[in-house]
C-alpha cells in the first residue's frame, strides 16, 4: 500500500537537493487538509478513493469533529518522479526520487502560532486560496509571516469545483475571478519583498500558480495543459504557458493568436478559457449528465483510461474519478513544489541571516549556510508533539546543519539562554530519532541536515522550543526565537474540584504549555492558575486538552474569562506632586503626562505602539531614539536624551524622563527611582494593572546630604508613591483590549451582522463587497470584554453563515472617569480589585502625595 | 493600688518569684502598659517584701527590639536576670534560656452581652462557633462559658460553641525536660483567624464538610481544634512559586529569643544553598518597606520570627516576605504542598540535614515565567575552585557578567549574587580622579542626630 519504505525515505534524506520542506498555509476552510490528502494519497499512504475525505493530517478526534485543523501535523513523503516530468527542471538534482517533508497547518486565526512554528522549519509554502472567497484576513497574515521568515510561496487557487458546479461561471468570469485572487496575493506580498529571497510574486504562466479542487483530487498548472498542446501548436512548453494566461486570445476560426480580443469574431476567446477552462467544463458537465458515450470519446482523445469498475460509476463519483485520472492533483502540485520551492541547500543560504543569532561567519553559521551534514549540529525544535499514550512528548524540529543521531549527546539551549552562561542550558541524550510517515512513526538511526525530525528523550527540558547543538559546541549561539503574530490575551483561571488533586493540575498545566506553541500557564497573585490563549477557541481547545489528555479526565473548575486592562493618563498632571521619603528628609517632585500629545494624527502609530514594535527601546542608540521621537512624535530632542528607563520589565510602553536641573546626588538615586518606576508601571494605582502610554517626569529632587539617608530604602517606595500621585492627578483612565473582527458573509445577512456587532459595542472599520461574489467583507473593532458570546450571537442571527475571526488589535481608552460613581470603568476597577483581593476603593491621592 | 494588684496579678507573680527563689527578675512591659510599669514594680516589691522575699531585684524592660509579644531574652540577660515576667499580650513562643512568667492583664468584659451576641450569631448562621479572645480576657472565659450554656438552655439552641484555651502561664526554657504542655500536634492556622480585642472574637469556621479527623491549632497562646478544612491559602501558594524563581534570598532575623532560631536560620541557609541560590542574613528588627528596600537585590525574604508575627502583609514591600515553612516548600525540589500550614518554625527543625537529590530528572517548571527554568548551580562553582585554572575561570565569568543587560539584573532578578547586582548599578560611587594627591586638612564634621543635625536646627530656628 505505502509506496515507499523507511529505508528509502532515509536514503533520500541524504540528497539535500532533492528535499523540499514545505508547509501548507491558508485561511480557515480554504481546503488545506483536503488538498494535502491528494499529496498523501499519491505517496500511497491512503488510497485515491478516499483522498479529500479522510483529512489524513487531522489526527485528533476534535479536529475531525469540528472540521478544522487545530495542530500542525508533519508528514514525510517520498516520490519517484519520471524523467520526462523532470526534463524541464533546471535546478540541481540527484536522481529522480524526491523527499517532501510537508506540514499541514491550521487556518483559524487562533492557531496561527502553529503556523509560525511550521514556517520556521520549512523553506517553502503552498498557499491555498479559495477561488470564490479570495484572499482573507488569515491568508494575509500567513503570507506576511512566511515572507518574514523568508519562506518562498507558491499558490494554488482551490475549490475549482465550486466554479463549475455551484456558481456555473462562464470562462471569462472565472478567469477574472482567478486573476483577481492572484493579484490580491501579489499585492499582499509586495510590501514584504526581500532582496535575498528574490521575487516571490506568483504567476500562472511561470508555473507558480496551480488550480485545484482538493475535494475531488484534481489540479492543474498551466504547464499540464501546455504539454498537451505543445504538439498541436508546435511551440515549446514555456511559450505555450504564456499563451494560456493573460491577454492572449485565440480565434478558433482563423487559428490565430492575438493580444486583444477581437470582438467581431465570436470564436475568438482567451487562451485560458479556450484551452483550459472549457475542456474541464465540458468533461465535468458530461460526467454530471451521465452522457457516457460522449465521455468515453473525449477520454480517448485525452488518452485517459479508466479502470473497468470505475466506468460503472455515475454523477459526481464518476466525475471525481475521471478528473483524478485526467488531471491528478498530485502531479500538478508535485511539479510545482519540486520546480519552484527551494531545496534546503538553496534556502539555507539566504535564511541563515534570519535564523542564526550569532556572528554570521562562525562555523555554525557557515554550516547552516552550506547545509553541511558533516558540520556542527544545529537543530531548531519548533514545537512539542504529545505522544499518544505515555504522556511524553516528541521534540519536533528541523536539522539545519550536521546530523542528529540516536544516542547523541546534545546541548539544549532554551529561550532564556545567554551565550557564556549556564542559564537555561542542559546536556541530554537523544534517545531516539523518529520520522513521521503518516499516522505512524518510524525510528531511524540518524537524520541529516535539511530534514524535519522528531526526537524522544528531550521533553523534560524543553518547554516549547529550543536550539540543539553538539555537546561540546560551547561557543554556539542559539537560533533566533520565533516571532508570533498573535498574543495570548484571553485568560481563564483553572482549579481542581478537589484540592488534593493540585499536583495533577500542576503536572497537567506543565504538559499543556508544552503542547502548544503559545499558550501561557502562569499563576496569579491570588494564587489561581491561569491559562492564557489567543482567542476563545484556542482557550477552549487548551482546556479540553488539559482535562482529557493531560489530567486523565480529572474534574476542573474553569473560571470566567479574565480580561487584562491597562492604566493610562489622558492629560498632564494638574500640578507637580511631591512625596516625602519615610524619614521625611528626601522629596521627589513628579508629573505624569500621556506619551502622545493630543494633537497627534490618530492614524499614526502611538509611541506606545512604537515601543511595542521595538522600534524604540532601552537598548537603542540615544541619537537614533531622539531622531525617531523628535521627527515622528514631535518630542524635544533634548528630552529624548533624558529618558531614564522604560517600564514595566525594562522595555514596556511607559517612560521615565529626568527633567531636573542641577540636582546634587541625582545619579546616586537613579537606580532606586527607576526601581520604583518599574514597580509602579507594573502595578498602577487604579487596579494594579500594567500602565501603558504614561510618561513620568522627575521635576525636582531634594535629597538628604548623607548618602545613608537617601538609600534605596528611602527612595524606592517614595518614587513609587510619587508616581501614583502623579498618575492620579493626570486624569487616569483604563484601557481595554480591542479585537479586530473579520467577518465574511453573504450580503443578504450583512444587516444582521451589523446589529449584533453594534449591540456588542463594536464599531465598523470597513466594509467591502467582494466583486463577482455575493459575499461581503466586514471589519469591526470589538471590545474583548464583550466578545465572549459574540460568536454564538452572530451564528444565531445569521443562521450559521457568519464565522468571525477575532484577533487582538489595540488598546482603547475607556472614556469614562473611573472615579465617577457608577461609571463603566469604575465598575471594571471594582471587579479587578475584588478579584485581586485589594481594598474596594482606589487609594486616595492624599495617601501618596505629601504636603510640604 | 488594689486595681493594679488585681489587674497585673501582683500576688500570683510574687508567689511565683518566691517559690523559685529568684533574686534578679526582669519585668517586660509592652508600650501600651508602660505607664503602669513603675506602679507595678512598686506593688510587686511591696508584695515581695511583705511575704519575706526581700532582696529581690526588679528591672523594668521596655521598647522590645522585635515584638513585645516575645520574651526579650537578650535584654534580660544584659541585667543577668534569672527570669522574665512578661506583661500583656504574648505569643507564647518557647524561650531558649530563661524561664518566663506571663501576666496577661485583665480587661473588663460584659459576659452577658457577649453571650447574647453569640446566641444571635449562631441563630443567623447554622455554623459552628469558635470563640477566640485576646489573652487579656482569658480571666472572663469561664464566666462566659457559664452564661452561654445558660442562654442556650433557655433558648434550646443546639449549635456547638467551641472555646480556645490558654496554653499556660509559665514557661521554662525548651531545653528543660519538663515541658509544661504538649505541642506535638501543633499545626497552626493562619489568615482566616481574626483576633478582635474589642470584646469577643468569634471565629466562624467557614467549612462545613466535617471529616473524621480534627486539626489542632495554636496561635498567640491559644489553642483550639477544628475539623480540617481544605481551603488553600492561595496567596501563599503564589509566594511559594515566586520564591522558587528567586536567585537571592534574604533571611530576616525577626527574633533573638524564640527557642531554636539559630538552628532554623542555619537550616534555611543550608536549604537555600542546596537549591543553588544565594542567601544573605539580615538583622533589622521589625521589617518595614523602607528597611527592606535597602536590599533591592534580594528577590524574596524569609522571615524567621515567632509564630504570631510570622505573617507580614508584604503587599507594600518591594519583595515578598515568606515564612520558613514556605521557604521549605519552595526550596525543596519535588515537594508538593499538601495543604497543611505551619507557622511555628520549631515544627520545621530537623536534626538531620535535608538530603539533596544530586541530579533531578526534570528541569523545574516556573509558573511565574510559564516555562522551564534552571537554577544556576552552585555545586559547579565549588568544583571549579579546586582546579588550578580557578582564577582564569573566575575572570572569564567576570567578563561575561559585564556583557549582561544591566536593566535585567537590576529590575528583573537576573543577578546571582549581590556582587552581580552591585556591579550592574549605574552609580558606583565617587570616581578615583582626585585633583591633587595631597589629602585635605581635617575638618570638624557635623554633630547631632540625623533627624536634625545641630547646625540644621539652628538654621530652622532662624
Amino acid at each position: 500500500m505505502v509506496k515507499f519504505t523507511a529505508e528509502e525515505l532515509r536514503a533520500s534524506m541524504d540528497k539535500k537537493h532533492n528535499i523540499r520542506n514545505m508547509s501548507v498555509i491558508a485561511h480557515v476552510d480554504h481546503g488545506k487538509s483536503t488538498l494535502t490528502d491528494s499529496l498523501v494519497a499519491a505517496a500511497g499512504i491512503i488510497s485515491q478513493d478516499v483522498a479529500g475525505d479522510v483529512r489524513m493530517t487531522d489526527t485528533r478526534a476534535d479536529e475531525a469533529e469540528r472540521g478544522i485543523t487545530i495542530k500542525s501535523t508533519g508528514i514525510s513523503l517520498h516520490y519517484e518522479m519520471t524523467d520526462e516530468s523532470l526534463k524541464r527542471f533546471k535546478g540541481k538534482r540527484e536522481g529522480n526520487s524526491y523527499l517532501i517533508n510537508l506540514i499541514d497547518s491550521p487556518g483559524h486565526i487562533d492557531f496561527s502560532s502553529e503556523v509560525t512554528a511550521a514556517l520556521r522549519i520549512t523553506d517553502g509554502a503552498l498557499v491555498v486560496v479559495d477561488c470564490i472567497e479570495g484572499v482573507c484576513v488569515q491568508t494575509e497574515t500567513v503570507l506576511r509571516q512566511s515572507l518574514g521568515e523568508r519562506i518562498k510561496p507558491v499558490l494554488t487557487v482551490n475549490k475549482m469545483d465550486r466554479c463549475f458546479l455551484e456558481l456555473q461561471q462562464d470562462g471569462e468570469e472565472a478567469y477574472q475571478a482567478f486573476a483577481r485572487v492572484i493579484e490580491n496575493v501579489n499585492v499582499t506580498m509586495s510590501p514584504y519583498e526581500d532582496e535575498k529571497l528574490g521575487s516571490c510574486l506568483v504567476a500562472p504562466e511561470k508555473g507558480t500558480v496551480a488550480f485545484s479542487a482538493g475535494l475531488h483530487g484534481w489540479a492543474f498548472t498551466l504547464s499540464s495543459f501546455a504539454k498537451m498542446y505543445v504538439a498541436k501548436f508546435k511551440v515549446d512548453e514555456a511559450k505555450m504557458m504564456e499563451r494560456l494566461w493573460g491577454e492572449n486570445y485565440y480565434d478558433a476560426a482563423t487559428r490565430k493568436w492575438s493580444n486583444a480580443k477581437n470582438t467581431a469574431s465570436p470564436t475568438c476567446q482567451r487562451g485560458f478559457v479556450q484551452f483550459c477552462y472549457e475542456p474541464i467544463r465540458r468533461i465535468i458537465s458530461t460526467c454530471m449528465n451521465d452522457d457516457k458515450e460522449k465521455l468515453w470519446q473525449m477520454l480517448d482523445k485525452l488518452k485517459v483510461t479508466l479502470k473497468a469498475e470505475d466506468k460503472e460509476l455515475t454523477g459526481k463519483k464518476l466525475m471525481k474519478r475521471v478528473m483524478q485520472a485526467w488531471l491528478p492533483a498530485s502531479d500538478a502540485l508535485l511539479e510545482m513544489i519540486v520546480f519552484h520551492l527551494p531545496s534546503p541547500a538553496t534556502a539555507q543560504q539566504y535564511r541563515v541571516e534570519n535564523l542564526y543569532e550569532g556572528p554570521l561567519d562562525d562555523p555554525y553559521a557557515t554550516a547552516i549556510r552550506n547545509c553541511d551534514p558533516n558540520g556542527p549540529l544545529m537543530v531548531y525544535v519548533s514545537k512539542m508533539i504529545p505522544a499518544s499514550d505515555s504522556g511524553r512528548f516528541f521534540a519536533f524540529g528541523r536539522v539545519f546543519s550536521g546530523t542528529v543521531a540516536t544516542g547523541n549527546k546534545v546541548r539544549i539551549m532554551g529561550p532564556n539562554f545567554v551565550p557564556g552562561e549556564k542559564k537555561d542550558l542542559y546536556v541530554k541524550t537523544v534517545q531516539r530519532t523518529v520520522i513521521w510517515m503518516g499516522k505512524k512513526q518510524e525510528s531511524v538511526a540518524d537524520v541529516p541536515c535539511g530534514n524535519t525530525v522528531a526526537m524522544v528523550g528531550l521533553d523534560q527540558f524543553i518547554t516549547k522550543n529550543a536550539t540543539l547543538t553538539d555537546e561540546k559546541a560551547v561557543d554556539a549561539h542559539p537560533i533566533k526565537a520565533m516571532k508570533f503574530s498573535v498574543s495570548p490575551v484571553v485568560r481563564k483561571s483553572v482549579a481542581c474540584k478537589n484540592a488534593a488533586e493540585l499536583p495533577k493540575l500542576v503536572e497537567g498545566l506543565k504538559r499543556l504549555s508544552k503542547s502548544d506553541p503559545l499558550v501561557v500557564c502562569t499563576i496569579e497573585e491570588s494564587g489561581e492558575h491561569v491559562i492564557a490563549g489567543v482567542g476563545q477557541l484556542h482557550l477552549e481547545i487548551c482546556l479540553k486538552d488539559l482535562q482529557d489528555d493531560f489530567m486523565g479526565g480529572t474534574d476542573i473548575i474553569v473560571g470566567p474569562p479574565i480580561i487584562t486592562y491597562r492604566e493610562t493618563v489622558t492629560t498632564n498632571s494638574s500640578h507637580t506632586v511631591m512625596s516625602k521619603s519615610p524619614n521625611k528628609h528626601n522629596r521627589l517632585y513628579m508629573e505624569a503626562r500621556p506619551l502622545d500629545s493630543a494633537d497627534l494624527d490618530p492614524q499614526q502609530p502611538t509611541v506606545a505602539k512604537t515601543i511595542d514594535d521595538e522600534r524604540i527601546g532601552p537598548k537603542d542608540d540615544i541619537k537614533e531614539r531622539g531622531k525617531i521621537l523628535s521627527e515622528e512624535f514631535g518630542w524635544d530632542k533634548d528630552l529624548a536624551r533624558k529618558i531614564w528607563a522604560f517600564g514595566p520589565d525594562t522595555k514596556g510602553p511607559n517612560m521615565f524622563v529626568d527633567m531636573c536641573k542641577g540636582v546634587q546626588y541625582l545619579s546616586e538615586i537613579k537606580d532606586s527611582v527607576v526601581a520604583g518606576f518599574q514597580w509602579a508601571s507594573k502595578e498602577g494605582a487604579l487596579a494594579e494593572e500594567n500602565m501603558r502610554g504614561v510618561c513620568f517626569e522627575l521635576c525636582d529632587v531634594m535629597l538628604h546630604s548623607d548618602s545613608i539617608h537617601r538609600g534605596g530604602g528611602q527612595i524606592i517606595p517614595t518614587s513609587r508613591r510619587a508616581m501614583y500621585a502623579a498618575q492620579l492627578t493626570a486624569s487616569p483612565r483604563l484601557m481595554q483590549p480591542m479585537y479586530l473582527v473579520d467577518i465574511q458573509v453573504p450580503q443578504t445577512v450583512a444587516g444582521n451582522v451589523y446589529t449584533v456587532a453594534y449591540n456588542s459595542g463594536g464599531e465598523l472599520k470597513e466594509e467591502a463587497n467582494r466583486v463577482g461574489t455575493p459575499l461581503a467583507n466586514l471589519k469591526f473593532y470589538l471590545p474583548v470584554a464583550r466578545s465572549f458570546d459574540f460568536t454564538d450571537k452572530l451564528r444565531a442571527a445569521t443562521s450559521g453563515q457568519a464565522f468571525p475571526q477575532c484577533v487582538f488589535d489595540h488598546w482603547k481608552i475607556m472614556p469614562c472617569d473611573p472615579f465617577q460613581a457608577g461609571s463603566d470603568s469604575g465598575k471594571v476597577i471594582a471587579d479587578i480589585r475584588k478579584r485581586k483581593g485589594l481594598k474596594d476603593i482606589i487609594t486616595p491621592l492624599s495617601e501618596y502625595e505629601d504636603k510640604l | 493600688m488594689d486595681d493594679i494588684d488585681a489587674r497585673y496579678e501582683v500576688p500570683r507573680t510574687a508567689d511565683f518569684i518566691r517559690s523559685r527563689a529568684y533574686t534578679r527578675v526582669a519585668l517586660q512591659f509592652p508600650d501600651e502598659m508602660l505607664r503602669d510599669a513603675a506602679a507595678v514594680a512598686r506593688a510587686l516589691r511591696r508584695e515581695l517584701a511583705g511575704g519575706g522575699g526581700g532582696g529581690v531585684k526588679l528591672f523594668v524592660m521596655a521598647d522590645t527590639a522585635y515584638n513585645s509579644c516575645c520574651v526579650d531574652e537578650v535584654g534580660a540577660s544584659h541585667i543577668d536576670a534569672q527570669c522574665v515576667v512578661h506583661y500583656g499580650h504574648a505569643c507564647m513562643s518557647p524561650t531558649s534560656n530563661l524561664p518566663a512568667f506571663f501576666v496577661f492583664g485583665k480587661m473588663p468584659l460584659d459576659t452577658n452581652a457577649c453571650g447574647r451576641s453569640l446566641l444571635e450569631c449562631s441563630r443567623e448562621s447554622d455554623k459552628h462557633i469558635l470563640v477566640l479572645y485576646g489573652l487579656e480576657y482569658a480571666h472572663a472565659i469561664d464566666d462566659l462559658k457559664a452564661v452561654v450554656a445558660e442562654l442556650y438552655k433557655s433558648h434550646s439552641g443546639s449549635v456547638e460553641v467551641q472555646y480556645a484555651d490558654v496554653l499556660c502561664s509559665v514557661m521554662s526554657p525548651s531545653s528543660a525536660a519538663e515541658r509544661e504542655h504538649d505541642q506535638s500536634d501543633g499545626n497552626t492556622h493562619s489568615n482566616d483567624v481574626s483576633i478582635q480585642s474589642d470584646g469577643v472574637a468569634t471565629f466562624v469556621n467557614n467549612c462545613c464538610n466535617v471529616e473524621g479527623s480534627k486539626r489542632k491549632y495554636n496561635l498567640g497562646g491559644l489553642t483550639w481544634s477544628t475539623p480540617i478544612d481544605d481551603n488553600m491559602e492561595d496567596y501563599v501558594y503564589y509566594l511559594v512559586e515566586k520564591a522558587k524563581d528567586a536567585n537571592i534570598i534574604g533571611i530576616l532575623v525577626g527574633t533573638l529569643g524564640v527557642a531554636g532560631y539559630l538552628h532554623i536560620i542555619e537550616q534555611m541557609k543550608y536549604l537555600i544553598k542546596a537549591a543553588g541560590k544565594k542567601s544573605y542574613t539580615l538583622v533589622m528588627g521589625r521589617p518595614n518597606s523602607a528597611k527592606l528596600a535597602n536590599f533591592p537585590e534580594c528577590e524574596v525574604f524569609v522571615y524567621v520570627s515567632c509564630a504570631q508575627t510570622a505573617l507580614l502583609d508584604s503587599k507594600e514591600f518591594l519583595a515578598p516576605v515568606i515564612t520558613p515553612f514556605e521557604a521549605v516548600l519552595a526550596f525543596t525540589r519535588g515537594r508538593e504542598w499538601t495543604g497543611e500550614y505551619l507557622l511555628d518554625f520549631k515544627d520545621l527543625i530537623t536534626t538531620e540535614k535535608p538530603e539533596i537529590s544530586n541530579k533531578t530528572e526534570e528541569a523545574r517548571f516556573s509558573f511565574i515565567k510559564g516555562g522551564y527554568v534552571e537554577d544556576s548551580c552552585t555545586e559547579g562553582k565549588e568544583e571549579q575552585s579546586e582546579t588550578s585554572l580557578a582564577l582564569a575561570e573566575v575572570t572569564e565569568k567576570a567578563l561575561s557578567i559585564r556583557n549582561l543587560n544591566n536593566d535585567a539584573v537590576l529590575y528583573q532578578g537576573g543577578a546571582n549574587s549581590a556582587i552581580d547586582y552591585l556591579k550592574a548599578r549605574s552609580y558606583r560611587g565617587l570616581t578615583g580622579e582626585y585633583e591633587g594627591p595631597a589629602p585635605d586638612s581635617v575638618l570638624t564634621g557635623r554633630t547631632g542626630r540625623a533627624a536634625g543635625y545641630n547646625h540644621e536646627t539652628t538654621k530652622s530656628a532662624q
